[in-house]
């Protein structure tokens, strides 16, 4: 064990003290793990977004054979129906006004609702500053989410406009469900004027209800209430309905999962043949370590310590740079009124890491092979 | 040479040979060499190149192993040993001198000569600093203890790599041409050491060199020629006027 760590420590000189050629390696080892933890950020955002777990108790009321806010329209008296039904905990009605219904990297959601049921529909709204008296007390006021704030710069009392809406800003708001860090909650009357589709109609409503294993039964409820009337609905869980309608987006997400594999593989070959160079250009001085009374198991390790070093490192920087890039920037994919949030976690930056070292250690095994089978005698004659 | 010497060896050689195949062509260069050093004798190997002097440094140093024939060092036949025990003898017994120094390029003097002593696990770091200490004040060094190799002239390089070779205090300490890279002075100084180690502190030094005022600084010096002894001669006089190339 000792001596392992002695090894360590000289490896740690080797990749610290040839600074140019550890710097480049590590350059390109963060490049690749960037990538890697880029694709891999997006791919665990979405499964948070769409893989409906045991604490999500959304449903979304939708109209039937629709797939766009802006031709989702369904009547506001709608309510009390749904909030009779049986498992139904809590409804609200949302108008919801895009600037593009299609896939975008900055989608404005406006969601309009009754500024009296926000609350009591959402109670883990956490105000981070502003003050919710105030939203409830101007018609034209938002409540704007932290996601949503940061990508535009917004604080309480900043004014903006967006698809012909122009709102004030009186708080910024924080929240367990990710959609709502992402968009502007307003006054639902509001709305439904500067939108000019009128009073009494509204997009979507959703619906608490008790508990996830009443999600499929409440929403066959709902729509069987509703599919005889002028407008019928189609209701699913809200990370199903964004795992349908953002179907396309979805597919283009997870074909970024190649260019992961493809930054993975590049790695690998990165450090396994920076790996091979310096076993190549370090003959004699291996056979100078043999001559002392290293073993050639202890020279191969030597390698593989430099390898893990420099994944390490590089992986290290990668996923750090990686997080701080998606935490600065906050991008957030919007379809259909619904958005996904491109969220940096420990998880994913750990994952990046962990792959990193992962890899230096493979990437070793063969240099570490050619630096210790080289005979002493023969390789001091080298140079 | 005589019986007291045989009976105080402390490396012996009997019918020693090595062999090996360059390309289509068999060479030779040790056969069934008879030799044997007294315990803390300072030893010149001279002869011509190809001549099989370092072919025997390198069997005695435990770095390469005989074809035929018995190598039997302070009581062990390190002829039989496996590689894995040869290298464990090595680390414990044989320090190496090279020519050309071959100090490790980024690592300090000090850093230098400790690497054998990272091999013992039992020696804290305290025990390795001491001893490192030690070694590089024997070879005068002690102020240029965080000097990289770039930094150091050719003659405190190659004191540093003798210090590098007695930090873990081996008997047998082999050296291949150890002054052949330095100036006359330098030289000198080298020798000096070398004959220190051998006369106060006990060590078997075996050298090779063709240089004969090296062998001067030897206690014994003999000659090889195409993988034999071909002159043995206890006065370094005797063999200054023999062919080097």
């Amino acid at each position: 064990m000792k001596r392992l760590l002695h090894l360590a420590n000289l490896a740690f000189k080797q990749v610290t003290r040839h600074r140019i050629r550890t710097l480049l390696t590590i350059a390109g080892v963060a490049t690749g793990i960037f990538l890697f933890t880029a694709v891999e950020t997006m791919q665990s955002s979405l499964r948070i977004a769409t893989e409906v777990s045991a604490g999500d108790t959304t449903l979304v009321v939708y109209r039937e054979n629709r797939f766009c806010p802006l031709t989702s329209r369904l009547p506001e008296h709608y309510l009390g129906e749904i909030r009779r039904i049986e498992g139904v905990r809590e409804a609200i009605p949302i108008q919801i006004v895009v600037n593009n219904c299609g896939a975008s990297l900055d989608v404005i959601a406006f969601r309009g609702v009754p500024p009296e049921d926000l609350e009591k529909y959402s109670p883990d709204l956490e105000m981070l500053s502003g003050s919710y008296a105030d939203w409830t007390a101007r018609g034209d006021a938002a409540l704007i989410g932290e996601n949503f704030a940061a990508r535009r710069g917004l604080k309480p009392g900043d004014q903006f406009e967006a698809v012909g809406v122009r709102v004030s800003v009186a708080g910024i708001i924080r929240s367990s469900q990710a959609q709502d860090n992402n968009v502007a909650y307003v006054h639902l009357s509001f709305l439904q004027q500067a939108s000019r589709l009128g009073l009494g109609t509204v997009t979507q409503f959703n619906v608490r209800v008790d508990s996830s294993d009443q999600l499929e039964s409440v929403a066959e409820r709902i729509d069987t209430v509703f599919a005889s009337d002028t407008d019928p609905t189609d209701t699913k869980p809200e990370k199903a309905f964004f795992a349908k309608t953002a179907r396309d987006l979805i597919d283009i997400i997870r074909f970024t999962r190649w260019i992961g594999f493809g930054a993975v593989l590049a790695v690998l070959g990165l450090v396994a043949n920076a790996l091979l160079l310096i076993a190549r250009g370090r003959v004699k001085e291996n056979a100078i370590l043999q001559t002392l009374g290293f073993p050639r198991f202890s020279v191969g390790v030597l390698m593989v310590w430099e390898g893990i070093l420099l994944g390490f490192l590089g992986g290290l920087s990668g996923s750090v740079i990686a997080a701080l890039f998606f935490h600065l920037n906050r991008f957030t994919f919007g379809n259909e009124g619904l958005t996904l949030a491109l969220t940096p976690s420990i998880e994913v930056t750990l994952t990046g890491l962990f792959l990193a070292i992962a890899l230096g250690l493979l990437a070793s095994i063969w240099p570490a092979w050619v630096a210790c089978r080289n005979p002493i005698v023969s390789s001091l004659r080298q140079g | 040479m005589t019986d007291s010497l045989k009976d105080n060896s402390y490396i012996r050689c009997r019918k020693l040979s090595k062999v090996y195949q360059k390309g289509k062509i068999t060479v030779t260069p040790l056969e069934n060499l008879d030799l044997d050093v007294r315990r803390g004798e300072f030893l010149a190997l001279m002869g011509p190149s190809g001549s099989g002097k370092t072919t025997l440094l390198n069997l005695i140093a435990g770095i390469d192993r005989p074809t035929s024939g018995n190598l039997d060092i302070g009581g062990e036949d390190i002829a039989s040993f496996s590689r894995g025990k040869l290298t464990n003898w090595r680390a414990r017994h044989c320090g190496y001198i090279f020519q050309l120094y071959h100090l490790v390029p980024i690592l300090t003097a000090y850093e230098n000569v400790e690497l054998p002593l990272l091999l013992d696990s039992q020696l804290s770091r305290r025990d390795r600093r001491e001893k490192v200490l030690a070694a590089l004040e024997l070879v005068s060094l002690s102020d240029r203890a965080d000097h990289r190799p770039t930094e150091l002239s050719g003659g405190q390089e190659q004191r540093v790599a003798i210090a590098r070779a007695i930090v873990a205090d081996p008997g047998l300490i082999v050296a291949d041409e150890p002054t052949g890279d330095l100036d006359r002075e330098s030289g000198d100084q080298i020798l000096e050491l070398l004959r220190e180690l051998s006369g106060t502190h006990e060590k078997t030094i075996v050298m090779v060199t063709h240089d004969a005022r090296a062998a001067d600084a030897a206690e014994r010096t003999l000659h090889l020629d195409k993988g034999r002894l071909v002159e043995k001669s206890f006065s370094p006089a005797s063999i200054e006027s023999a062919p080097t190339s």
